[in-house]
């Protein structure tokens, strides 16, 4: 059989973001895969050392569109260690409620071109429908689709009342009702299963060795979700629930993220009903001095666990941001997931990490 | 439900015999981060080799230029090779995550000879990250398996931070002065 080398990338793979795979195939089969990467990137870390501690929020919130609120909201966390700042008790809950909120909408997505991969366009339409039922959510309760701007240091800066409680409840009894057919054709048409199922597979044992995070570990039977081993904001006073599953193929991520959405239309539910009657935020107006100093902060975003390192010299400035997105670890295990695959399933399989290029580049 | 053991330090203490100042802070929610500076940076193999045998995974490593404190340079307290926070020395920070706590392991490397042992041989997703700072700061990884760049492009010379580099060259966003002279020209004025 002839062997063949392919370029796959670096535009449109599966999302519209450049990414290149030299792709190396035996007849048809992937053999094996190098990942160059580099196309894009902003240089965000160096210009968050030109920006005061403050102006940051509002850069790191457009690293990404998909997990903009985990980025200011991480931030947020590492500074608030600095400076010895713990929330109010009503901040902690908002902060998961904007969270969970972006995780169900971002989940949403990555199923959506799930079904547009495998040429399932209707359905496609159909997720991306219910998806803009969360599109809404966001921009009635924050004011915008996509960054929401909810964090600062010491709290958020949004507020629910009695109105947009019973508005956002609303809202999500629809996704939910959506939601539960949704997930039940991808668990069980044919059609899905068979484009799905012992595709782009990664063992436990792999996973570790890769050092993967978020649905994808999750996926491959590695029970850490931040949000518990670590928690932050509200989530050491809420139920959350871990879901794993043991194939590692595409679908059980999928499998992941539909029950990650179940769990969390559930979390917010549960932080509405426990929203205490505090302050939303540490400080009224003020802008605090940041002390010298350094922290580690971690969170569950959408794709797995996102950490900061920020240290501060005492100037309005920041010494040294550094982040690392999950997808920064997901990557390098498609080296694996795409050997022995099919040429038509390397875009179902890239799609199946839920890659995000602009948090990779920075 | 933390798998951090109560005789951590003297663990590190054995894995680093060129010494190491250990500290630790626990948040209101039970989570714990703990700071390892080693005083050698030849330790970090054997630190990061005890952290893997804690059933750590690396989560990530962050390499920076720490600036010097206002006034005279300084010698770092605890450093027996005495290096000086002058603003061209190197501080790699490595942070392990043990069960969602984190242990941090830093490194001050030596002054003249910002040279550093890869830890990809030991944790597989050392890869992009040590790629990373070997083509942002002027450090050389000894013993990486692929060190090839992996964002900035070949032509680019390394140590991109330790540089000033137009913002323009860097993105290759030369497109930037074709756009002044669209506005000017509309403007009416000579481009």
């Amino acid at each position: 059989m002839s062997t063949y080398t392919i370029p796959v990338g670096p535009l449109h793979v599966a999302l519209e973001e450049p990414m290149y795979f030299k792709v190396e195939l035996n007849g048809e089969t992937v053999s094996s895969v190098e990942i160059t990467a580099g196309h894009v990137h902003r240089g965000i870390e160096y210009l968050a050392t030109k920006r005061t501690l403050f102006q940051d929020i509002t850069l790191v919130e457009r690293i990404c569109s998909l997990c903009s609120n985990s980025h200011p909201e991480v931030y947020c966390m590492a500074v608030e260690q600095i400076a010895g700042v713990t929330l109010p008790p009503r901040g902690e809950y908002l902060r998961v409620i904007a969270d969970e909120i972006k995780r169900v909408s971002s989940h949403l997505f990555n199923v959506a071109i799930l079904a547009h991969l495998i040429g399932f366009d209707s359905l496609f339409m159909h997720v991306m429908e219910t998806r803009e039922i969360m599109q809404d959510i966001k921009e009635t309760l924050f004011g915008n689709r996509m960054d929401i701007a909810v964090n600062c240091i010491g709290g958020v800066r949004y507020d629910l009342d009695a109105d947009a409680i019973a508005f956002l409840t609303a809202q999500l009894d629809r996704v939910e009702a959506a939601l539960g057919e949704i997930a039940d054709l991808y668990r069980n048409n044919n059609s899905i299963r068979l484009r799905t199922r012992g595709v782009g597979v990664l063992s436990q044992a792999d996973a570790v060795e890769f050092g993967v995070v978020g649905p994808v570990a999750r996926a491959s039977g590695i029970a850490y979700d931040v949000r518990v081993k670590a928690p932050y904001a509200a989530y050491d006073k809420l139920d959350v629930a871990v879901h794993t599953e043991t194939d590692g193929d595409v679908w059980a991520r999928a499998m992941v993220r539909f029950k990650e959405m179940a769990t969390a239309l559930g979390l917010i539910r549960q932080a509405v009903a426990a929203l205490p009657d505090t302050p939303i935020a540490f400080f009224s107006h003020e802008r605090p001095t940041i002390p010298a100093g350094e922290a580690v902060a971690k969170c569950e975003a959408p794709r797995g666990e996102l950490i900061y390192y920020v240290r501060t010299d005492g100037s309005t400035k920041p010494e040294r941001v550094k982040w690392r997105v999950p997808s920064l670890l997901n990557w390098e295990a498609l080296r694996v997931m795409m050997v022995g695959a099919k040429v038509a399933d390397i875009a179902l399989i890239v799609n199946s990490i839920d890659p995000c290029i602009s948090c990779t580049e920075r | 439900m933390s798998i951090l053991p109560d005789d951590l330090e003297s663990r590190l203490r054995a894995a680093a015999p060129g010494g190491i100042t250990l500290t630790s802070r626990t948040d209101s929610k039970g989570v714990t981060t703990l700071w390892c500076m080693l005083a050698d940076s030849r330790d970090l193999r054997g630190a990061a080799a005890l952290a893997k045998a804690l059933g750590a995974r690396l989560s990530t490593i962050t390499a920076l230029q720490p600036k010097p404190p206002k006034g005279a340079p300084e010698a770092v307290p605890g450093a027996s090779a005495g290096p000086v926070i002058d603003g061209k020395l190197h501080e790699i920070a490595y942070h392990f995550d043990l069960d969602g706590d984190t242990l941090t392991v830093l490194v001050l490397l030596p002054q003249d000879d910002a040279e550093i042992e890869s830890l990809t041989p030991l944790f597989r997703n050392a890869d992009w990250t040590e790629r990373e700072f070997m083509e942002t700061y002027a450090i050389r990884v000894v013993g990486h398996p692929n060190p090839q760049r992996l964002f900035v492009d070949e032509s680019i010379d390394p140590a991109v931070l330790e540089r000033l580099i137009p913002f323009s060259a860097l993105v290759n966003a030369a497109s930037s002065k074709s756009l002044w002279e669209q506005i000017m020209l509309r403007k009416g004025a000579k481009a």
